[in-house]
């Protein structure tokens, strides 16, 4: 995995952006970025296929699961993020050889058209399209469900929806019971307002 | 030029689970012992953290650039090419794999010891895994008995006793050997779930019980109990609950003064002199390289590295490695038939199990019927079995990443309603199957990948084996039905394709009395090079169907005092 040098990299990189950002940067740390505006786009689109917004709650885009996935490709999966984007191309040229429009463009069920395609392996002229599919789900995974230090899960939304209680440092012998709800403690691990970091 | 270090009495290599042990009896005995590390100190308060993300997904505990580039390679036949696996079961830290393991700390049973003759006994040679190169171990339970004591005293194990000194105690584990006194501390806290699956196993007539651990289940030797937060698996102790060496018994030998720690510091070669005599080992630490003189050196890094090390230490003596003038080094290689291999089974309930807290596997209640000889195997056409545990701890990532059991599509708004209803419903299994060494299954230098240093890395070869498949297979079976009587209404069992690279992992260094098929005699110390010794899985000739740290800590423990005791014909002062 390429995750120690592209950390180093950014740290690196982010050493000589100019005095002004330094500035800003000690109100806002600067978020890396991986994607361009219309791939983030993009990127919303396909992963609220994957996690549409319902009664049971928010999207995945609502939970800011592309931010997730935008930090992750320019920090620890860096190494991925040329493959990540030649997916995020075909999947819109596929939308457009089978539907003529840009995927965004498309209704949703023209978009689970293109995305069983993809996840079925029918996809025509996508040979990764598979592979891209399940990448583009586990990471949506990852941002919907995982600690929202790393900028997705919004508002605890992926643990509630699971029911998942949330990260204690300790637990009691009541916190293990069978057949009562156990009320949701919302709090990073990385503790009072850790959410907002990274 | 190697810059070269003032002499000591005995070099470490690799302060984990084993090494991190046998310090201690070194150091307290007066000898003056050099720990070589190829990884650092970890900070709890920093390094170890409740995130999934962290310690499952990105794998930063685990992760470190000294095994990253040492992945083994892997193949299924002698016959085929071996592929550099994705990742690797490795760790280096100054403790080793005992900061992120699951912690249940196991004696093996009187039968692991022995299996072969047992086997030939009850059944007869036929039953005897085919190309199986078997043997029984040169030292029995009872040999082993007063050190797996010593090392549940002073790591601190929580348990239940099921057999002291020949009584019975149906609350502990019954079908273990008789052992010399209670734990020292109580088994880890039960819960709901647990108490479930605990009366689901007696429903069927079996013997539960809840699991030995190296974790704090009351505060031990000045560190807390644990506080079940449900981060154990790959992550480290925040509050030190946990007894990895790092916490134990390395601060402990570094309070005689015998002990200096040099962390950071990768052992490439083991030196030895031309009459066989290893004289020290070199290292590379900030790109220096070092040659520390030693009286005797004992390896104790992984099962992987503890092989690639001897044999990358070629000399005039040992011209095809260390020790391996009988070419038994990398030999009786296996790995454990666990979930690693494929040996799962995994169950949805219609109820919430709230298994989301807890201490993992060491939070567990286990069943032992059927595992080892424990049953009969009379007509089965396998021997050995494996113990099935259920336990706590579930992340939320893997779990909304759960099976559907077929029940629902793996996205979309009908997905969201099956895990908003049912992530918190499953569960799974650890399954531990009793598994051998075999002719096709070995350790040897990879003719290509090579680390940054230029040199192999390790080449694992670990074919089929008939009898493990079978005895994993019976094994899924009794698990599920433990699962069924426990009210789950969907169970899926995996494949038992094998081990690959497992952090469970045997044999390479062989003790054995017969030098022609095992590299260290029954003390830990080669047949060749009478001041070298080998700690670790490494050592192994079977696995048990269990964890195997406690026994190698045991095993390390009697090789040191051994060491001490017989100081002066091993190191040849």
């Amino acid at each position: 995995m390429p995750g120690e040098i592209s950390r180093r990299t950014v740290i690196a990189t982010a050493a000589i952006v100019p005095v002004a950002a330094l500035t800003a940067a000690a109100q806002t740390p600067p978020t890396p970025s991986a994607l361009s505006d219309a791939q983030l786009r993009l990127l919303a689109a396909i992963v609220d296929r994957i996690i549409p917004k319902d009664e049971l709650g928010p999207s995945a885009s609502e939970c800011d699961v592309p931010v997730y996935i935008n930090r992750a490709l320019a920090d620890y999966l860096a190494g991925e993020k040329p493959a990540f984007i030649e997916g995020l191309e075909a999947t819109d040229a596929l939308a457009r050889r089978t539907h003529n429009a840009a995927f965004i463009d498309l209704t949703p069920e023209q978009r689970d058209a293109v995305l069983t395609s993809m996840d079925n392996g029918t996809a025509e002229g996508f040979p990764n399209a598979r592979a891209f599919f399940n990448r583009a789900r586990r990471l949506a995974m990852e941002g919907m469900f995982g600690d929202p230090y790393y900028g997705g899960n919004k508002n605890f939304a992926g643990w509630d929806l699971i029911k998942y209680p949330g990260p204690r440092m300790a637990t009691t012998a009541a916190d293990q019971r069978m057949g009562v709800e156990i009320s949701p403690y919302h709090h990073s691990a990385y503790g009072a307002g850790g959410e907002h970091g990274h | 030029m190697a810059i070269n270090l003032k002499p000591v009495d005995v070099a470490v290599v690799g302060l984990g689970a084993a090494g991190g042990v046998a310090v201690l009896p070194l150091a307290r005995a007066g000898l003056k012992v050099a720990g070589i590390e190829a990884g650092t100190w970890m900070d709890p308060s920093k390094d170890f953290k409740p995130d999934e993300i962290h310690n499952n997904v990105r794998s930063l505990v685990t992760t470190v650039p000294k095994a990253k580039k040492e992945i083994p390679t892997f193949r299924t036949s002698p016959d085929a090419k071996a592929r550099q696996a994705a990742a690797h079961p490795m760790m280096n830290a100054v403790g080793g794999t005992s900061i992120h393991y699951h912690a249940q700390s196991w004696r093996l049973k009187p039968w692991d010891f022995k299996t072969r003759s047992e086997t030939i006994k009850r059944y007869g040679a036929t039953l005897l895994p085919k190309g199986s190169t078997l043997e029984d171990w040169p030292v029995g339970y009872d040999e082993l008995e007063p050190y797996y004591d010593i090392v549940e005293h002073e790591v601190g194990v929580s348990g239940k006793a099921g057999n002291i000194q020949g009584k019975l105690d149906p609350a502990g584990n019954v079908y273990e050997g008789p052992r010399q006194r209670e734990y020292p501390m109580p088994t880890l806290r039960t819960c709901d779930f647990l108490d479930h699956m605990h009366k689901a196993a007696r429903s069927l007539g079996w013997k539960p019980f809840h699991a030995p651990s190296a974790i704090n289940s009351q505060p031990y030797h000045g560190r807390p109990a644990c506080a079940y937060h449900g981060y154990c698996d790959r992550g480290g102790c925040q509050v030190r609950a946990k007894n990895s060496t790092c916490f134990t018994t390395i601060p402990e030998a570094q309070k005689t003064k015998n002990l200096t720690v040099f962390d950071g510091a990768q052992v490439t070669r083991i030196v030895a002199d031309n009459n066989g005599k290893v004289t020290g080992v070199t290292y590379i630490r900030d790109g220096k390289e070092y040659f520390q003189p030693a009286k005797v050196v004992l390896v104790s890094s992984y099962t992987y590295e503890n092989t690639r090390l001897l044999l990358l230490s070629k000399s005039k003596a040992y011209p095809n490695g260390l020790s391996n003038n009988h070419g038994q080094v990398g030999k009786h290689y296996f790995g454990h038939w666990d979930a690693q291999a494929g040996v799962g089974v995994t169950a949805l309930f219609p109820f919430d199990v709230n298994t989301w807290y807890g201490a993992m596997l060491s939070q567990g209640v286990v069943v032992d019927e059927w595992a080892d000889d424990t049953f009969d195997h009379s007509g089965l056409g396998f021997i050995g079995g494996a113990s099935l545990c259920t336990f706590m701890e579930k992340h939320p990532i893997a779990a909304a990443s759960m099976s559907t059991f077929g029940r629902a599509p793996a996205w979309g708004s009908a997905w969201k309603k099956f895990v908003h209803e049912n992530a918190g419903r499953w569960t799974t299994s650890y399954l531990q199957t009793n598994s051998f060494p075999y002719e096709n299954t070995y350790l040897d230098l990879d003719p290509e990948v090579k680390d940054p240093l230029g040199d192999p890395v390790c080449r694992v070869t670990s074919g089929p084996k008939d009898n493990e498949t079978r005895a994993a297979i019976y094994a899924q079976n009794k698990m599920e039905e433990w699962f069924r009587a426990a009210g789950a209404v969907e169970v899926i069992k995996g494949q038992p394709f094998g081990p690959a690279l497992s952090t469970h992992t045997y044999g390479g260094t062989r003790m054995g009395d017969n030098p022609e098929t095992n590299v260290v005699d029954r003390w830990g110390f080669s047949h060749e090079a009478p001041n070298l010794g080998m700690l670790g899985g490494s050592v192994f000739g079977t696995s048990g169907a269990r964890n195997p740290t406690l026994t190698m800590q045991a095993l390390a423990w009697r090789t040191a005092e051994h060491l001490a005791k017989n100081w002066k014909s091993i190191a040849g002062a």
